[in-house]
């Protein structure tokens, strides 16, 4: 199954997106911090999809999508962004770094599940 | 500036509740969580939505209480100063007022910014794609 990794510092987002996409074909793994997740990428872990906040404490959405363009394995990995944030600005910022697509919270679940799997071409 | 030392007590007074209203609201939704997962419970669509509040609500607090410590941060600096020197009195004010409402833009800002769909209601529900 198609491995998607969620990168959030909040454990109650983190559970939001867990119940959500617990009934799809793919397996998930989350983290706390994207220090974290870029160590195990690094590491030799290979996510199909990266699911990742804006607002984080260490290393932001953008910082960590900057860090993962510089790992082979995932320099081309999709990657979206679940956030709060809706300013233009920064939407057009994160595309001129590769970001896949941009979520806003709070989300709808039906939509998470139809961007994953549009993503991950699951049928 | 025995004034500035109650202002400072009420701000520490507000940024412990506010923590406390952030590690509340984790616990009960964690709990939550871990009786709905336990029981395998299904939650609809809205539910699920509705339980995105409290990572929005955090959020929120924390800017709050990061723009309180800005604020504490600019009155110290004023303490000092006018402490130093109270014949420019008049020009701190005018600093600190300069700085706090520069404190206030941002936290406004952010208000805005970490609200998501709760402060932008007529934001498209849809993923953008690029």
């Amino acid at each position: 199954m198609p491995l998607v990794i969620f990168v959030d510092d909040s454990e109650t987002a983190l559970a939001s997106t867990r119940m959500v996409t617990d009934s799809m074909p793919i397996t998930v793994k989350q983290y706390l911090s994207a220090v974290d997740a870029l160590r195990e990428i690094k590491g030799g872990m290979t996510p199909d999809l990266i699911i990742t906040d804006m607002n984080m404490p260490v290393m932001n959405g953008f910082e960590f999508l900057q860090a993962l363009r510089t790992v082979p394995s995932t320099a081309r990995t999709p990657v979206l962004m679940l956030t709060t944030e809706t300013r233009d600005e920064l939407k057009q910022q994160g595309k001129a770094l590769g970001l896949t697509g941009w979520i806003v919270k709070p989300f709808n679940p039906a939509q998470l599940k139809q961007a994953i799997a549009r993503v991950l071409r699951l049928a | 500036m025995q004034f500035v030392q109650t202002l400072n007590g009420l701000l520490e007074h507000v940024k412990k509740v506010e923590r406390e209203t952030i590690a509340l609201t984790k616990d009960g939704q964690l709990q939550l969580v871990k009786f709905i997962e336990k029981n395998s419970l299904r939650l609809d669509d809205e539910t699920l939505e509705v339980m995105q509040y409290q990572d929005i609500i955090a959020q929120q607090l924390s800017a709050t209480i990061e723009a309180i410590e800005n604020m504490q941060g600019h009155l110290h600096l004023f303490t000092n100063s006018f402490d130093q020197d109270a014949s420019n009195m008049e020009e701190s004010f005018g600093e600190m007022d300069d700085k706090l409402t520069s404190v206030l833009k941002n936290a406004q800002e952010k208000h805005s910014a970490f609200g998501g769909k709760t402060q932008h209601h007529d934001y498209d529900d849809g993923v953008e794609f690029f």
